[in-house]
């Protein structure tokens, strides 16, 4: 995703003062943040504010960043991954747990998760179909714990590989493929309990 | 997850390897085992269906977009400032003011509080009859609004009235000087002549009877009574030789009756 030197230099323009270096990084940067958060907190509203933080935190860190330690990239997930958890233990008393009949999307047409699965009726077409199993996917995935949870959308949905998410995550990268396995593997028993085939 | 050991591979390392089994990295005699491994365990068998169906399932999520919004946040929240891309995007979707506009709003801004309560109906009567009595003073006093437009405002102009107003009002005070000093004398002339007695002011009020004592008063009282009395009593030697002088002597008794 991107150049080592090319990074380093803005990194070096931004602590320099240079403004448009430092919003070459938030473009670059802004949507895979935002997707991070997004999944791993379950809400727009929360992944905009999380990702504004990450932003503001890794302005007033930057100037501690060293390329030869690890990839930008790495780095900036690191903190992404480190306000989340945060956030989730912030979070943790206000949090319902477990309940099935939760709405988990901020979409206005969401529905509960059981409502979702259970809707087995012919959808009108199959762009709909995929946006509730999506919805569904989104939902079951912020019932699983947040240990696996956050292993498992470094690895399937931001595409790190096993040694930048041990690096991120701080735990070996066997323990990091155990939590991956475990976390895809909550995944389908949650959708398939009335989910009965694979898409 | 039991520790357990089918065809020569532990569970532990079956978990290992599940990853890369998954991802297609598992190749030759690991892959085998492994197989083998996941059809007779009966606690890694369905792990694998349920990491690879899990797997599926994610691969279905595809990335959301950011709110349009994101950006700039972050950048006002960071910097402090806009970046001149977004000032430049933000002053292309402006509208252009003029300052004769932006003048005429001002101006309306400032109005539109007086002009609101003016057009309150008391207000409004008030500011009427204000109207109607100054044009009624301009008619009366000789303004019209036709000798206003042949003022002129050229600054010759008004210093040449100012001056022309200034002479005028020195000729008259020259002028009305001798009245006035002629006045004065007449004044002095009559404030040194001897005094003429003036008048008693103090009139005697024959009703008064505030400073009479009470007994005169009472008396008073019955003298005006007695005229009534005694114009039915016996007339008296004066009286009689008056009357017999020059009217006829007629003889009147009266009684008066008290009730």
């Amino acid at each position: 995703m991107e150049d080592i030197q090319v990074v380093a230099m803005l990194v070096r323009r931004c602590i320099a003062g240079d403004a448009a270096a430092w919003e070459e990084i938030v473009q670059m940067y802004n949507r895979r943040i935002y997707n991070i958060c997004y999944r791993f907190a379950g809400s727009g509203d929360d992944a905009h504010d999380l990702t504004q933080e990450v932003f503001i935190k890794m302005y007033r860190t930057l100037s501690t960043y060293d390329h030869t330690k690890g990839a930008f990239v790495t780095w900036v997930t690191t903190i992404t991954r480190n306000l989340l958890v945060d956030h989730f233990r912030k979070t943790k008393q206000d949090r319902i747990t477990d309940s099935m009949d939760t709405v988990a999307s901020d979409h206005e047409d969401a529905q509960p998760l059981s409502e979702q699965i259970q809707d087995q009726s012919a959808p009108p077409d199959a762009a709909v179909r995929r946006r509730e199993v999506a919805e569904a996917v989104h939902a079951a995935l912020a019932k699983i714990s947040p240990e696996l949870r956050e292993a498992v959308i470094l690895r399937d949905l931001q595409d790190m590989d096993y040694k930048e998410i041990a690096s991120v995550l701080r735990v070996p990268e066997g323990t990091v493929k155990s939590r991956i396995n475990r976390g895809r593997a909550e995944l389908a028993r949650l959708l398939q309990r009335t989910y009965r085939q694979v898409m | 997850m039991p520790d357990t050991s089918h065809n020569g591979m532990q569970c532990h390392e079956f978990d290992l390897l599940l990853t890369d089994a998954l991802d297609g990295v598992l190749s030759g005699a690991g892959l085998d085992r492994f197989q083998a491994h996941a059809r007779s365990c009966t606690a890694c068998g369905p792990l694998l269906a349920e990491a690879e169906a899990g797997r599926n399932w994610l691969k279905g999520l595809t990335e959301v977009e950011p709110p349009a919004s994101l950006v700039a946040n972050i950048l006002a929240s960071t910097t402090g400032v806009d970046s001149q891309r977004l000032e430049t995007a933000a002053r292309a979707q402006e509208p252009r003011i003029s300052w004769l506009e932006r003048m005429q709003a001002a101006i309306y801004g400032y109005l539109e509080p007086i002009w609101l309560t003016v057009r309150q109906p008391r207000f409004a009567m008030s500011f009427g009859m204000a109207f109607f009595a100054l044009s009624v003073g301009l008619t009366v006093a000789g303004v019209k609004p036709a000798d206003l437009r042949q003022i002129s405002l050229r600054p010759s102009a008004i210093r040449h009235t100012y001056y022309s107003t200034q002479a005028r009002v020195v000729r008259y005070i020259d002028n009305v000087r001798p009245v006035l000093q002629l006045q004065a004398a007449f004044h002095g002339i009559k404030r040194n002549a001897p005094a003429e007695p003036g008048p008693d002011k103090r009139k005697i009020n024959k009703n008064d009877t505030t400073q009479q004592p009470e007994q005169k008063q009472e008396r008073n009282y019955s003298e005006t009574d007695n005229h009534l009395i005694l114009a039915g009593a016996p007339l008296g030697p004066s009286v009689v030789n008056s009357l017999n002088q020059d009217l006829p002597v007629v003889s009147v008794t009266t009684y008066r009756r008290f009730v």
